[in-house]
């Protein structure tokens, strides 16, 4: 009966262990990062106060999570958020107020940043375990910014500037294709190509309007522009960076904030300006060089847009005037109105995971 | 006055108060022989209102320190201050940075291009004491006085003979300002020449909170230097005719401390003349005042050059008609010239102002302001103000006086709101308020203690408040905003003398509720919601013993949370600062020396007025001041 008495907390022992070595075979072994799906809410912030955040949006619970780098690391990310990019399962960060602060996807825990060297960065991609930051550089004193440049820093968890590439003004986005870094110039309308292994620019090229933004459409490489009267997407060959064909689609008031659709199909905001300034979101096909819907959306103050793949749902995101905070509307596919959120200051960018 | 050694926000109750005022002014200067060359008083026309008066005195501690730190540190006042030394404008009553009226020496000082004065470039010693006027008084003052209005005040003195008086203050950071005074009085002829330098390196050590482990880094990019030269004269023709004149150039050099996480890299140079001339005739109950200037600012911010040139022509008669009735009728003419970086513009204005008072009795006095300013054609709102004092009661040790004051005010559309490139909106319209207050004024004094008490509420509604909006890719104003300020103010002041002992005491407390009532879009949060950086809550006290020719104080000042969003987000933490000082004066012969230390931000307190921007910690200070 003794025996019996030790035996009986020895068998719920056995179950006990039994059961906790079979948790141990789950992936939670890998714990899955509160922010490792849902949706990335990049806001730029007010300038001046420079209160750029990262809003996170459970589109599943509908939670919004606020300022989630600082309640992770205990402090404002303190500066406007330009970009924020996604690459080697490292989240970048970069402010147009001279840094870049790295975070780990999953949880925003701090990895490193690059502080030092910096004036008004733009974005970044992370080539062969090196990072490259376009920056415009100082402004002279008309406000111009003959001095951009390309930063390269030599690890991906950030660091001091290794290298500093002078190139066209005003350096916006970039990508890496082939054995090139393509950099939109805006300014300077042209775009720069920068070989990867000598790291210098092999070919400054010279578009029409004013380019911005690089673009995957279908497999091809196509670097995105503006005027006046016009979208503008210009085919790269990626292999030897020459300009291939220009699409010219005639939609007025087109603005650098875009997003990729279905197949060819682009996003594009576009403002009247004075004296009404309506905004609103156009839908453009780049196959076809035409103008789907020129009022996919009607808005004011259009700061960014985003196009979640799955479920299709378009989230436009309006500053408010910049006077405090933003707001985010959530799209159907047919542009019907899903779900509004109040986000952070001047939300400007989404990743949706 | 009273409320010079009080250093409270009392109203001036003028001849009602006589008994008080007549003990207390030896404390406020050193009786003299000398006869003060005259000014037209500030607070005449003002039953009803609520006036700030700043002595000599209160400076004395603060030589070729910025203004901005003065009102900050010791008074009810909230400053938006962007860094140690950075630009300071000033909220009166909730409203914005462009809602205050500046005088030097009568002259209107704010830049007509960008409607606001930097608190941080007028030096304490470009000026001897200064009043700050609380509320609407357009109809006094002009365009801008909206929530109130600042004067800075020059005093001269006939029949002083020679004076020298060099001050010093030396302080941690680089701290050194040096000023330099002489002096020449004689029964017409008064004259001042005053040089000053002010310098601080400004590198005090900071947490930066933006960057990985938040390290304590040292400011760097914050050097400042100021320069200026003030020359003063003042002619007695005859007892019938007065001349005075002053003029003052200022220079100040500034790096621009960067804001946290950014490494801006910005150099700023302001460089200010100002000149007033004032002739007077005294007649039989008569004083007419011929006044002119000139007020020109140069600014260059990293080779971008700004300039505004404002010529002033204005005349006046100050009429005592009877013991119940007097009258101010005047006239000013204005004519600006603004040469910025992105436009050229000119500017008339023309306005008329009539100020009356009425004492239908010893304990009953009003004032009645009128004013109508037209620019460029253009009508500004007509302004009248109506306020009165009642003095409730009085006996032997105590007084209660009741004011209140209705008033109207607008401001101007600044230069830059219309014709800035690109974005100005010629079309925009003034800036118009309505102000009511009302207040209780409770003075005691028995042996040798003294007790005064003033508590303020006030309403405000601000129609048509200008705000820039991005319009596409540039920002452009708009008359959009509505709000209504709603307020209380609370001064206390106590003093106790025993033998050689002195104590005194001053509070002041504000509460300031400024609430947006508008909304620029159908996604905009901001109605119901208190404006941004306005504290609700801002208290400041000071506890002052002396004994003989030492003295010592204890200063106390608590901000409340601020929010850099106007629909409530980006709290801003409160703060509150300690200060402590000793100062020591003696003399030989006629050699008077006052000596003074004090430990600003006594408890080393991480604070940041607006975000982002460091502040000093703990900090030293020592004065010196010579008089021969």
């Amino acid at each position: 009966m003794k025996n019996l008495r030790l035996l009986l907390p020895l068998f719920w022992l056995t179950f006990f262990v039994a059961s906790c070595s079979n948790d141990t075979t789950d992936p939670i072994d890998v714990p899955a990062g509160e922010f490792e799906k849902g949706v990335l809410i990049m806001n730029e912030g007010a300038f001046g106060v420079n209160d750029g955040e990262v809003f996170h949006y459970d589109p599943s619970t509908g939670v919004i999570k606020k300022d989630i780098f600082r309640a992770k690391n205990f402090r404002p990310f303190g500066g406007l958020i330009q970009d924020m990019v996604e690459a080697e399962g490292r989240i970048y960060l970069v402010a147009n107020t001279g840094k870049v602060e790295i975070v780990a996807p999953n949880d925003f825990d701090l990895l490193g940043g690059i502080s030092l060297g910096l004036n008004i960065s733009r974005s970044l991609v992370a080539v062969n375990q090196k990072l490259f930051i376009s920056d415009w550089g100082p402004y002279d004193a008309d406000f111009n910014n003959p001095d951009s440049f390309v930063a390269i820093v030599n690890s991906l968890n950030g660091g001091e500037i290794a290298k500093k590439i002078a190139v066209s003004s005003r350096p916006e986005g970039m990508i890496a294709a082939g054995n090139f870094i393509y950099v939109a110039c805006t300014a300077a309308k042209k775009y720069d190509v920068i070989s990867v292994s000598s790291e210098t620019v092999a070919a400054s090229i010279a578009v029409e309007g004013n380019p911005t933004e690089f673009l995957e459409i279908e497999g091809r490489l196509f670097l995105y522009a503006q005027d006046d009267n016009h979208a503008i997407f210009h085919e790269i060959n990626p292999g030897n960076y020459a300009l291939v064909r220009t699409v010219k689609i005639p939609l007025a008031n087109s603005t650098p904030i875009i997003a990729l659709g279905e197949g060819s199909e682009v996003l594009i905001v576009t403002s009247t300006g004075w004296p009404d300034y309506n905004d609103a979101v156009a839908k453009v096909s780049v196959n076809s060089g035409q103008v789907i819907n020129p009022s996919f959306y009607v808005g004011n103050g259009i700061y960014g847009l985003g196009f979640k793949i799955e479920g299709k749902e378009i989230y436009v995101a309006e500053h408010n005037g910049f006077q405090g905070n933003g707001s985010v509307f959530i799209l159907s596919a047919a542009g019907l109105l899903v779900k509004t959120l109040e986000v952070g200051k001047a939300p400007s960018g989404f990743i949706f995971k | 006055m009273f409320q010079a050694i009080l250093n409270q926000e009392l109203n001036p109750v003028k001849e009602s108060k006589i008994s008080l005022e007549t003990e207390m002014t030896s404390q406020d200067t050193i009786a003299l022989s000398s006869v003060e060359v005259f000014s037209p008083s500030l607070d005449k026309y003002t039953f009803g209102s609520t006036i700030k008066y700043i002595s000599e005195k209160d400076l004395e501690i603060f030589q070729g320190l910025p203004l901005s730190d003065f009102l900050q540190q010791r008074t009810g006042l909230f400053l938006r201050q962007y860094g140690s030394g950075m630009l300071s404008s000033l909220t009166m009553r909730g409203t914005s940075a462009g809602h205050n009226a500046v005088f030097w020496n009568g002259l209107p000082i704010n830049s007509p291009s960008l409607g606001q004065s930097d608190f941080s470039i007028l030096p304490v010693g470009g000026f001897d004491h200064a009043a700050i006027y609380f509320g609407s008084g357009g109809a006094l003052y002009g365009t801008d006085a909206i929530g109130g209005a600042v004067h800075l005040i020059n005093k001269l003195n006939f029949d002083e003979g020679h004076q020298v008086k060099i001050a010093s203050v030396f302080g941690s950071f680089g701290r050194w300002n040096q000023q330099v005074e002489y002096s020449f009085s004689g029964k017409k002829l008064s004259t001042r020449t005053r040089i000053y330098r002010n310098f601080s390196e400004n590198d005090f050590l900071f947490r930066n909170i933006t960057k990985m482990g938040t390290p304590i880094e040292r400011q760097n990019q914050v050097r400042l230097e100021q320069v200026g030269v003030m020359q003063d004269l003042a002619w007695s023709v005859n007892p019938k005719n007065l001349i005075s004149t002053s003029i003052w150039w200022n220079e100040t050099n500034r790096e621009i401390q960067p804001i946290m996480g950014s490494n801006t890299n910005d150099f700023q140079s302001d460089r200010n003349l100002r000149w007033v001339l004032d002739y007077f005739l005294f007649g039989k109950n008569k004083i007419w005042n011929v006044k002119s200037g000139l007020v020109r600012d140069d600014q260059t911010f990293n080779g971008s050059f700004n300039q505004t040139i404002q010529y002033f022509l204005s005349g006046d008669m100050d009429w005592e008609i009877n013991s119940l009735w007097n009258s101010k009728s005047g006239i000013r003419i204005t004519e600006i010239q603004g040469n910025l970086s992105t436009y050229q513009a000119k500017e008339s204005r023309i306005e008329l102002y009539q100020s009356t008072n009425f004492r239908p009795s010893e304990r009953l006095s009003f004032s009645v302001n009128l004013r109508q300013l037209v620019f460029e054609g253009n009508l500004a709102p007509f302004t009248p103000s109506i306020g009165g004092e009642w003095e409730v009661w009085r006996n032997d040790s105590h007084q209660i006086h009741f004011t209140s004051n209705l008033a109207r005010s607008f401001k101007v559309p600044t230069l830059n709101d219309r014709f800035w490139i690109p974005g100005g909106n010629p079309e925009l319209q003034s800036e118009k308020s309505w102000s009511g207050e009302s207040s209780l004024n409770y003075l005691f004094k028995k042996g040798d203690f003294e007790l005064s008490q003033k508590i303020t509420v006030y309403r405000m509604k601000v129609d048509n408040w200008i705000i820039w909006l991005p319009k596409g890719n540039v920002w452009s104003p708009e008359n959009i905003r509505e709000v209504h300020n709603s307020g209380l103010e609370y001064g206390l002041g106590a003093n106790q003398k025993a033998g050689e002992w002195d104590l005194n005491m001053n509070v002041n407390y504000a509460k300031t509720r400024a609430i947006n009532q508008t909304v620029i879009s159908k996604n905009d949060r901001s109605k119901g919601n208190q404006l941004p950086f306005t504290p609700l809550h801002k208290f400041q006290s000071i506890i002052m013993v002396g004994k003989g020719t030492f003295s010592t104080f204890l200063n106390y000042q608590r901000v409340g949370e601020r929010f850099s969003g106007t629909d409530g987000s980006g709290r801003l933490e409160p703060y509150q600062l300690w200060d402590v000082g000793g100062n020591y004066n003696w003399s030989i012969r006629n050699l008077d020396v006052n000596l003074g230390f004090q430990i600003n931000n006594l408890f080393n307190t991480d604070y940041m007025v607006m975000p982002l921007r460091a502040m000093p910690g703990r900090n030293y200070q020592l004065n010196l001041n010579v008089k021969l």
